[in-house]
């Protein structure tokens, strides 16, 4: 089996409703997608289309109304509460939009952080690649008030990558930053994927966002609309205006 | 505008009802002592006004000095004024009675009630409309070897009629037929006490009286009992005080309730304590929920509402909890008082009550002070919210931010300081009468308490990195965000802190001031007790039949024996009662060290010796003459035959002869014996015999070595520090809520900093350990900085007291840090379960 193409994160007949009787909210329906090892996805759509729906569903943060999703070889949806909360620290990574950094915290110890909840040791190799990747050399022992937005990001990616998990999971990473920090971000994130083999899965709704991935899903309307090459943001712009 | 306060107010039950009930505590102690104590006095009205029914005129010795709380001989009415009142021609009826104290044994062979409730022995008057209770069961003791006993005691102790009790007092232990069981106003129990009744006579003989407690009289037809009280007067003259049934009713009364005034104070001062502590914590909620609703404040702004309008709706919350805590606190003081008593019965002190008395007064004043100290303490916040600009509610919501220590509010926090440790100087140092002396030095603690507390934000980031340390250690990553949790706000830290530092520093201050009156009494006793034993009322502190020492003396191997009675005069230009102590002179010195015992060998009717202190306060020298009036109004001249110094503190300021004390004062019993050993006799052998005698005849009294009088006393000091410490407990269990109520609302804050934990992978535990340690990090805050501050007050209020042993009790202080930190422990288990029962994705969702 090639590795390229071994599925990391599938989703199989995915559906979450939101509610009960007439107002329940249908917000994705009967969704099935593989991520391969290494690859770098965008996903799209409009809002209320069930974007972030399958990202947390993917992430293990929710729970399908039915279907099945395994990550890493682990089915999830059937896992309690301590082992999703094992398999989050093992094996995902997240960036959100708002960086949740810990103000209290600085940024080596941001970053720090999932290691030490897991109480593992920090590979001391790995850690000065990743802090040499993220380009915050000098600003590690600021707090997150101390740093700009596009610095806090790029703590939250360092974070997210510490415990070199299997797939990160970023929702909107830049949807708090200017256009000259996005661009540094996504970029950031490009390199992970290309020089680290990492699993990147990034809702956003900024086409230019996503024309650095790979591989652009659309949904609307909690289906699967679109599934393929990303290209340029021009293409991407093309894509969702289309549906 | 009320509707949003209220509104949100309701929205946040959680946080209001513990809000509420840190008020609802102190009022609950509020209201509690006020139904305790009017129950108390109610039962004893009662009990009095019906003993008095049948009486119109009755007549007690008077009394030129009140000995009653001495516990010494009280004077007598003579036969001579019975035989007049019985003379006068507006008087049906007389009758003289007795009533003291005396020992009654239970069934096992030991007095009679828990240490401290009285027994008392009394006499049938010859009428039965004077008597003071009704048989219940059985008959009135008819022969000198029957008795009646109140029916409360017949049923605690077992006894039933026909059974024997055994009494002493005056004379030696005799045994009594139970015939009867009595009653008063309709109550078994004579408000807590044992009474025991016997016939006139046998009551006369047992209690070793000449004379009467009260003469009773009835009037004829015709005659009212004012008139009645007015012939009297007139006959009899001034020895003795004349009054109506009710009057002399009314009289004992108040008698009661003077003495029983400390204790209101006590417990009134306690439950502001607990206020106090209740007003940090609705001050610290309030600011915290005024910062996270800034936004929404500022938004009513912007749609036009107007600074006062603001203020108003947060003053109107304080308002509501203020009205809820008290409600719920007057509930609970209702349902609390039979619980005081418990209390105080659990300690020795057995008072009567009958139903609970809710007096207007009781709920007025519970409201009114739990509402006011919401109020007063929500009002800071109240300005503070009035100061947000609308502009706050245009921007977007930046994340809480760290919180430097305001440099002005430690500033003020300094100053409130100094107020408060001078006006503690001014009471402790400043000639003030003890009263103003107390409020100056209330009032100082009070400000002190306040100013720590806002100086004590600069104080908690260095604290909360020596106690936070060591959890970081042990635990990792979780005892990190624990501390620097609790220093993000450190103004929020220290009051939550603070108001646990109040209750430690109170404990703080009682154990040390409590050890150091062990260590003074033991040294006392060792340095200047000379005698092999002490012979003293088996209750502790009453005084004895002049019998026990004689009996005493008659034990083989027993070599000297002296007996010391005390009383009090009136000296002229001098304010106030003077403590008289009356010796035996050729033995006392024997038996006792004072420096200047040459002095007290010489004393003979007429002389004295005062103490060093009496003297250097008075200005007084050898040589000079004394005026002294007696209890009994009898005046006496005596010369100044020498000064003494007493470090042991057993005798008072004025020391003479015994015989002089019993001729003069009419002091008859002694408060303590010193007993020395003959020549070659041994103190074990020696001590089992005057015990055999005593049990025998006097079980009244007890007989105890050196070590066992220390212990005794270190017991009694114990019993008191108990009692205070379980009082003390209520402010600490009120600062807990306040660590609850402080950490529920941090949680809230930072919602979704817990989301991202729990999404990067934190367990459910891990949450739980930060919350916890946090606590934890705040209560030793609290505890270490409490635990500093006693000691400093109490070396403070022991400077002024001579010779005061200080010892820090290091094992104390241990233990108490030990239990902040379960304290700190038991308030997080509620926040500590919210926290990580939070979900994910609402967390991280969360504005």
């Amino acid at each position: 089996m090639q590795l390229a193409t071994s599925v990391l994160v599938s989703a199989s007949d995915v559906t979450r409703v939101f509610g009960e009787g007439e107002a329940s909210v249908r917000a994705l329906n009967g969704v099935s997608i593989d991520f391969p090892v290494g690859g770098f996805t965008a996903i799209m759509g409009p809002s209320g289309s069930g974007k972030s729906t399958l990202m947390h569903i993917l992430a293990g943060l929710d729970r399908p109304t039915s279907g099945s999703v395994t990550l890493d070889g682990v089915e999830i949806t059937t896992l309690d509460d301590k082992h999703l909360t094992e398999l989050r620290r093992e094996r995902v990574g997240f960036v959100f939009q708002s960086f949740n950094l810990l103000p209290v915290l600085d940024a080596r110890e941001n970053i720090l952080l999932p290691l030490s909840i897991a109480g593992k040791r920090p590979d001391p190799e790995w850690l000065a690649q990743l802090i040499d990747t993220v380009a915050l050399g000098d600003r590690l022992d600021h707090r997150p008030s101390e740093l700009s937005g596009g610095q806090q990001q790029r703590v939250a990616v360092a974070r997210a990558l510490a415990s070199r998990p299997a797939v990160v999971f970023a929702d909107e990473p830049t949807g708090n930053l200017d256009s000259r920090s996005s661009g540094e971000l996504l970029a950031l994130l490009r390199r992970c994927v290309d020089e680290f083999g990492q699993t990147i899965v990034m809702v956003t709704h900024d086409a230019t966002a996503a024309s650095y991935a790979d591989r652009l899903v659309i949904l609307a309307d909690g289906r699967i609309v679109h599934d393929g090459e990303a290209g340029a943001p021009g293409d991407v712009l093309d894509l969702m205006k289309a549906v | 505008m009320r509707k949003v306060a209220l509104r949100g107010l309701f929205a946040r039950k959680l946080r209001l009802a513990l809000t509420a009930l840190a008020v609802a505590l102190g009022v609950t102690l509020i209201a509690g002592t006020y139904v305790f104590t009017d129950t108390i006095n109610r039962s004893f009205d009662r009990i009095f006004s019906e003993s008095a029914k049948g009486t119109d005129a009755s007549i007690t010795p008077r009394q030129a000095i009140d000995t009653s709380d001495s516990g010494g001989t009280a004077p007598t009415v003579s036969r001579a004024v019975l035989d007049r009142v019985r003379r006068s021609p507006s008087v049906a009826n007389a009758a003289g009675s007795v009533f003291d104290s005396g020992t009654v044994l239970g069934k096992d062979g030991e007095r009679v009630g828990t240490r401290g409730a009285p027994n008392f022995i009394a006499s049938l008057a010859d009428q039965p409309r004077f008597d003071g209770f009704t048989v219940k069961q059985g008959r009135r003791p008819a022969s000198p070897d029957e008795a009646a006993i109140d029916a409360g005691t017949a049923d605690k102790e077992g006894f039933a009629l026909g059974d024997r009790v055994a009494l002493s007092a005056d004379a030696p232990r005799k045994e009594y037929e139970i015939v009867g069981l009595t009653q008063i106003a309709g109550v078994d129990s004579f408000g807590g006490t044992t009474v025991v009744t016997l016939t006139l006579d046998e009551a006369l003989r047992m209690l070793g009286k000449r004379g009467f407690d009260q003469v009773q009289a009835s009037a004829r037809p015709g005659v009212t009992p004012l008139q009645l009280r007015d012939e009297l007067r007139a006959a009899l003259g001034r020895a003795v005080d004349v009054r109506t049934g009710q009057e002399e009713a009314r009289e004992q009364s108040l008698d009661i309730r003077d003495s029983l005034g400390f204790l209101t104070t006590a417990l009134l001062a306690f439950a502001g304590i607990s206020l106090f502590v209740g007003a940090f914590i609705i001050f610290n909620t309030f600011s915290i929920t005024v910062a996270q609703r800034m936004r929404e404040f500022a938004l009513l702004r912007t749609m036009g509402a107007s600074r006062g309008q603001i203020m108003r709706s947060v003053i109107a919350e304080g308002f509501v909890i203020g009205v809820l805590g008290s409600l719920a606190g007057l509930a609970m003081g209702i349902a609390v008082a039979p619980g005081l008593r418990a209390l105080f019965r659990a300690v020795g002190v057995d008072l009567p009550s009958s139903g609970n008395v809710i007096a207007t007064r009781t709920i007025v004043v519970a409201l009114a002070v739990g509402t006011l100290v919401s109020v007063v303490a929500g009002l800071a916040p109240a300005i503070r919210a009035t100061r947000v600009s609308p502009m706050v509610a245009l921007h977007e919501g930046a994340a809480p931010s760290l919180a430097r220590p305001s440099r002005r509010l430690s500033l003020l926090g300094g100053l409130t300081l100094a107020v408060g440790i001078g006006l503690m100087s001014v009471g402790l140092f400043g000639s003030l009468s003890t009263n103003a002396a107390l409020s100056f030095m209330g009032a100082g603690a009070s400000a002190t308490f306040l100013g720590v507390a806002l100086f004590s934000s600069l104080l908690v980031r260095p604290l909360a990195a020596i106690v936070g340390r060591p959890l970081e250690a042990m635990f990792g990553v979780t005892g990190r965000l624990a501390r620097e949790n609790t220093m993000r706000q450190p103004g929020r830290t220290a009051v939550t802190a603070a108001a646990l530092m109040i209750g430690v520093a109170l404990v703080t201050f009682a154990s040390i001031f409590a050890a150091g009156a062990r260590d003074s009494i033991a040294s006392a006793v060792d340095d200047n007790l000379r005698s092999a034993f002490v012979v003293q009322n088996v209750d502790g502190f009453s005084s004895y039949s002049p019998n026990v020492l004689a009996a005493v003396a008659q034990v083989d191997g027993v070599g000297s024996v002296s007996g010391i009675r005390f009383s009090q005069a009136r000296v002229r230009g001098i304010d106030g009662d003077t403590a008289v102590t009356g010796v035996q002179p050729d033995t006392f010195a024997a038996l006792y060290r004072v420096d200047g015992e040459e002095h007290v060998r010489a004393l003979a009717p007429g002389s004295v010796v005062i103490g060093k202190g009496f003297a250097q306060d008075h200005g007084l020298r050898t040589g000079r003459r004394l005026q002294l009036t007696t209890p009994s109004g009898r005046r006496v001249t005596v010369a100044i035959t020498g000064i003494v110094d007493d470090k042991g503190g057993l005798t008072g300021g004025v020391i003479l002869d015994r015989g002089q004390l019993e001729r003069d004062f009419g002091e008859r019993k002694d408060a303590f014996g010193l007993v020395g050993l003959a020549s070659g006799a041994d103190a074990d052998t020696v001590q089992p015999a005057i015990e055999r005698v005593l049990e025998d005849r006097f079980p009244e009294a007890d007989v105890l070595t050196a070590q066992e009088f220390k212990d005794d006393i270190s017991g009694q000091v114990n019993q008191l520090l108990g009692l205070i410490y379980a009082l003390l407990a209520l402010a600490i269990i009120v600062s807990l809520f306040g660590i609850v109520n402080t950490l529920v609302l941090s949680i809230t804050e930072r919602t979704r900093e817990l989301g991202l934990l729990r999404a990067i992978g934190t367990t459910r535990r891990q949450v739980r350990r930060v919350v916890r340690y946090e606590a934890v990090i705040t209560s030793l805050i609290g505890a270490l900085i409490g635990a500093v501050l006693g000691v400093i007050l109490a070396v403070l209020f022991t400077r002024p007291l001579e010779d005061f042993p200080l010892s820090i009790p290091v094992v104390t202080l241990v233990v108490l840090l030990i239990a902040a930190g379960i304290a700190g422990v038991l308030a997080a288990v509620l926040p500590a379960r919210r926290a990580s029962k939070l979900n994910v994705l609402d967390a991280l969702a969360h504005e």
